[in-house]
């Protein structure tokens, strides 16, 4: 009867799923309606195999294909009454949330247990000694203000279009956050901290475009998320708006990474610390890979991009 | 340093001839391989480096005849052996074009372990020059080598003779921690006198706010060749495969 061809009644459909790699039948759902997603599937199995849930779930028509997204839906899927789907263990997930706020908040602790000379760091003379020099000061508050503006700007303005990522690369990414800020920290708290060759002037003009450079990264910030409705994932061009800060959209794909780089810059120029340098060229690094990523899905999305901008660098990368 | 001795089972350099131990990227992939021209350079290529490590193996015997004793062989083949292993960076440009189908990141690891030692320790640290440990890694260098690039050669050639590939896939057994042994001696016989002369270290204070201290560094490197036990019977374990695959091959011929 649940294949009755009434008029008005779809046919309901049946899903058995496979591993990729041994091809042994791991589940089989019976009476499945035809206009489910993949992620309505992803929910029915995990109740037979609770180990895996939802977001560990990789799904897909071939056992070496692409995974297909949870909002496919199976009847447009080119699948017979019994559709065979491939499933393969993504490993154990964590939130991009997660991930950010530890990422961040470590800094943010970090550099001040330097900032304050906790002891043990520098020499038992210096335990809880206060720098002289105005622009140690001013370079915490801006470390600072820098990654809470992170912490905030992941509690509160980020829309993710995924929900995890892989376990390990919390290790990883905190791995290279805490590390870069510990090893740049100790130097700029350093007792024997040489203040820069230029001096107030130097951290003054530094100073200036650090905070345009911030300005700069949370307008983008903001801009992001206003392209997308809460809840949706419509992928739309971004283009400037009425804050002069977004008018680098004219020139590149990625502005928010062109003004995180100008940030750094601007820090290592106020600080004159070689280790800030160094964190800014690996930073530029892999923000230059997401940039080129980004703006090449753009461009095959999109056939009207604007041929003008660049990924990165205005004009340049 | 760490990855250095393990150049035996690993790293294609042209040619795909038998499949790799650890190195080696994934040739799941079917890549149409180097064109023509990129194979005649890999060829020549191949050729200069077996023949640059003959040199400097042919250099070793004779210093030894001559002197009568195996110390201090180090300033004999100096030359030659800075220069080949120099050499070797060009591997890295290889796989960056594409006409030899290893990872980049893994290629530059293995020769820039190699450059390190010959360059930042060997010749920075002049003291070391005389010591036994130098001697054990470079015949386990040089004799590994010269296999290694006539394995390429023959390959490209598609014409690899089984004892070259036996002897590639059998002779790190012995040379890979011989080479590790007399690698990590070295580094170790060059802590005190980096320490005495400060070499290559920066101390606050100083305008740019940095410091750097090749002791410690040194110890850290010494630290990375923790993994290679490791590393080493992952590779006697791949040459059991490919040794036997070889061998049913010969069967049905």
């Amino acid at each position: 009867k649940a294949l009755s061809s009434a008029p008005g009644t779809a046919q309901q459909l049946q899903v058995e799923i496979l591993d990729a790699k041994t091809r042994e039948k791991l589940c089989f759902l019976d009476k499945v309606e035809p206009h489910a997603t993949i992620a309505e599937i992803k929910n029915l199995f995990t109740k037979s195999h609770p180990q895996w849930y939802p977001t560990r779930q990789s799904l897909r028509l071939d056992p070496k294909g692409k995974s297909l997204k949870d909002e496919d839906v199976l009847q447009k899927l080119p699948v017979g009454t019994t559709a065979t789907l491939y499933f393969r263990d993504l490993g154990a997930q964590i939130s991009w949330v997660t991930v950010f706020l530890t990422e961040y908040t470590g800094p943010l602790f970090i550099y001040l247990l330097f900032y304050f000379r906790v002891p043990f760091i520098y020499g038992h003379k210096y335990d809880f000694t206060s720098s002289r020099h105005t622009v140690v000061h001013l370079a915490c508050i801006c470390h600072s203000f820098h990654y809470i503006k992170r912490l905030l700007e992941t509690l509160f303005v980020h829309r993710f279009s995924h929900g995890t990522m892989p376990l390990r690369n919390i290790f990883k990414n905190c791995t290279y956050y805490w590390g870069f800020a510990a090893w740049m920290a100790y130097y700029i708290n350093h007792p024997l901290y040489t203040p820069p060759t230029y001096g107030a002037q130097q951290v003054k003009l530094a100073l200036a475009i650090f905070v345009i450079c911030q300005l700069g990264n949370f307008s983008i910030h903001m801009a992001l998320r206003d392209l997308r409705p809460a809840g949706s994932k419509t992928r739309k061009i971004p283009y400037p708006t009425k804050n002069p800060f977004t008018w680098l959209f004219l020139l590149v794909s990625c502005p928010n990474y062109t003004y995180e780089l100008g940030s750094w810059i601007s820090f290592a120029l106020m600080t004159q610390c070689l280790p800030v340098a160094l964190f800014s060229l690996v930073g530029f690094t892999q923000m230059t890979i997401w940039a080129k990523g980004k703006h090449r899905s753009y461009l095959k999305e999109f056939r009207d991009y604007p041929p003008l901008r660049m990924p990165i660098i205005p004009f340049l990368l | 340093m760490a990855v250095a001795a393990a150049t035996a089972a690993s790293r294609g350099n042209g040619g795909g001839g038998g499949r790799a131990g650890a190195g080696e990227a994934s040739g799941a992939r079917k890549k149409k391989g180097p064109g023509p021209l990129a194979t005649a350079y890999l060829v020549i290529y191949n050729v200069v480096m077996t023949a640059g490590w003959l040199v400097i193996a042919v250099g070793l015997v004779r210093a030894y005849l001559a002197k009568g004793s195996y110390h201090s062989l180090y300033y004999s083949i100096e030359k030659p052996l800075k220069f080949f292993q120099t050499g070797a960076l060009l591997e890295i440009l290889h796989c960056a074009i594409g006409i030899v189908p290893s990872s980049v990141v893994l290629t530059s690891f293995q020769v820039m372990s190699r450059v390190f030692l010959i360059w930042a320790v060997t010749h920075s640290v002049k003291e070391v020059q005389s010591e036994d440990s130098v001697l054990l890694f470079v015949i386990a260098w040089t004799i590994t080598e010269i296999i290694r690039y006539s394995f390429y050669t023959f390959s490209l050639l598609n014409h690899l003779p089984y004892l070259i590939k036996w002897a590639r896939y059998t002779l790190f057994i012995v040379l890979y921690p011989m080479g590790v042994s007399g690698e990590l001696l070295t580094i170790y016989a060059a802590l005190p006198f980096v320490r005495q002369a400060g070499l290559y270290s920066i101390s606050l204070p100083n305008k740019y706010n940095f410091s750097f201290d090749y002791y410690a560094f040194l110890i850290l490197i010494m630290i990375s060749y923790i993994p290679l036990p490791q590393l080493y019977f992952h590779m006697i374990h791949q040459r059991r495969k490919v040794l036997s695959h070889t061998e049913e091959h010969k069967k049905f011929e």
